[in-house]
């Protein structure tokens, strides 16, 4: 009964804040939208006792990755925030038949009942274990190659980053 | 146990623990001008009060009775917003924060910690990482370019000492086995080691980020008085600017401090002897004792804070952020390579 009230709870706001995130016109009330909207979610992972899964939808999406949007924003000087430029309608029109279908999956894979493991697996190693744990068994056995490739895919992208963000000379000193 | 007292006892940890850390976190202010005083040679706030005791009081008084100046091209709402977005998440630290061993009161058994989630300590990190939004706004609403040029300079520091703290803190995390703050502390006594004496290296890493990211000398450079005019709270006034460095210095300060004693100093447990045992001097106050030696550590560590803060120079901003990704976070790593042989071979 709380679980769902808090699901319900949760999921509204992460709707309300997802519509300012697509309404709003000033940079930084967007940023400030998604950031509600990304917070609502972890919220979520909590109420479905997810908590490994919404502490890190914390630290990863709502600090690491929104603050980078702050921090490019507020460079952003304030007389250009004033203008009412709209240039991404063409993207948005574009976009909308994907998100649809993303919907239409949505909907069929909730109607069907997809499970992730036969016997209920995971909810036992749930119940005698942590999230941790879980995420740690599911990680390093069914999507152990998935896993190494991202691992592998992120230490070239961060060797990528050190090179073009390098420079031959010091600029302090 | 029923739904009820349930929810009386949660409330009342709310209350207490809210109470708790903002009048302390007042009174840290005197606590901090004695000490800076005394590192000066000079007695510090003596007239309200014996000893200045009233201090605190006073400086209340005039700040609420201020006048409210708001900076007419600043962005009203985020201005007053960002206050609440720094005050909030440096507060909601403490909801993990482990005060203290299991007790017994009116019938009911009661963990003095508000939510013992199984992934505590990645809360304690995600919500002190939060206050970077406090801090980002602030200097962009205030529309200004000390502020801005203070706030941006935050965040830089913040970001790369949140990578820090999070390594550092995995060497305690992989000697305990676990996430939750309780079961670190527990982890502890059962092995009869403090991590501090395991993990040195990285409890060192781990001072250095806390001086970071609460923006203690010698990492003050967002607030830089002679360049920067304090930084993102040039623009604020009256209490409004007195709720910044109440939360930056004195919350944030003791909310890390505390993760801190939970992770390397065996949280509540008294005096330890490496694989030996405990000692504790304060045996008189049964089951209390553990309290006390928390608020022991604690302070010892904020007193440590203190002592760099008032005698070190401030490093300049680009020497901070090379200290931390060129020399921390690869300490960092080497402690968890060491930590992984370290750890198969304690028991329990």
């Amino acid at each position: 009964m709380l679980n769902q009230i808090a699901f319900y709870l949760f999921g509204s706001i992460s709707i309300i804040c997802g519509l300012g995130v697509v309404s709003a016109s000033n940079p930084i009330y967007v940023v400030l939208w998604l950031l509600g909207a990304l917070i609502a979610i972890s919220g979520i992972f909590f109420s479905a006792g997810a908590e490994l899964l919404g502490a890190l939808q914390l630290m990863v999406y709502v600090v690491a990755i929104a603050v980078f949007y702050i921090l490019i924003i507020t460079a952003v000087p304030w007389r250009k925030l004033h203008k009412n430029e709209q240039h991404n309608r063409l993207i948005g029109v574009t976009v909308l038949p994907f998100i649809a279908l993303l919907y239409v999956e949505a909907f069929i894979v909730g109607i069907s009942g997809v499970s992730i493991t036969k016997n209920k697996i995971i909810e036992t190693i749930t119940k005698n274990y942590g999230n941790a744990e879980v995420i740690g068994i599911k990680l390093f056995s069914t999507y152990f190659w998935a896993f190494e490739l991202m691992s592998v895919l992120l230490l070239i992208s961060m060797i990528g980053a050190i090179l073009l963000g390098r420079k031959e000379e010091k600029t302090y000193d | 146990m029923s739904i009820v007292a349930l929810g009386i006892i949660i409330a009342i940890k709310v209350v207490v623990i809210l109470a708790i850390i903002l009048g302390i976190g007042a009174y840290l202010t005197l606590v901090e001008r004695k000490v800076a005083a005394h590192i000066q040679r000079r007695p510090g706030p003596m007239v309200v009060g014996w000893h200045g005791l009233l201090q605190p009081l006073a400086d209340g008084i005039k700040l609420l009775t201020k006048e409210d100046i708001l900076p007419s091209s600043a962005n009203q709402v985020l201005y007053n917003l960002a206050i609440i977005m720094a005050l909030v998440p440096a507060s909601l630290v403490f909801a993990v924060v482990p005060f203290g061993p299991e007790i017994h009161v009116f019938g009911y058994d009661v963990k003095p910690i508000l939510t013992d989630v199984n992934i505590g300590i990645i809360m304690a990190f995600a919500f002190g990482s939060l206050a970077v939004y406090g801090v980002a706004l602030s200097g962009w609403a205030s529309n200004s370019k000390y502020a801005l040029i203070g706030a941006l300079r935050k965040a830089g520091i913040i970001i790369s000492y949140e990578v820090v703290i999070t390594f550092a803190a995995l060497g305690p995390i992989m000697l305990a086995k676990s996430l939750s703050t309780y079961d670190i502390v527990m982890a502890q006594i059962h092995q009869k080691v403090w991590y501090i004496f395991l993990q040195p290296i990285s409890f060192v890493v781990f001072v250095f980020a806390l001086l970071a990211e609460t923006g203690r000398v010698p990492f003050d450079i967002q607030e830089a008085e002679a360049e920067l005019v304090t930084g993102f709270t040039v623009e604020y006034g009256g209490m409004k600017f007195g709720l910044f460095p109440l939360v930056e210095w004195y919350v944030e300060v003791l909310s890390l401090s505390s993760i801190l004693t939970v992770l390397y100093l065996g949280g509540w447990s008294p005096i330890n002897i490496p694989f030996v045992g405990f000692v504790d001097p304060l045996f008189f106050l049964g089951p209390w004792s553990g309290f006390i030696w928390f608020i022991i550590k604690v302070t010892i560590l904020f007193l440590l804070v203190l002592w760099l803060h008032w005698t070190l120079p401030r490093y300049r901003i680009d020497q901070i952020t090379t200290i931390a990704w060129k020399v921390m976070l690869p300490l960092a790593l080497f402690n968890i390579l060491i930590t992984a042989f370290i750890a198969p071979l304690l028991r329990g």
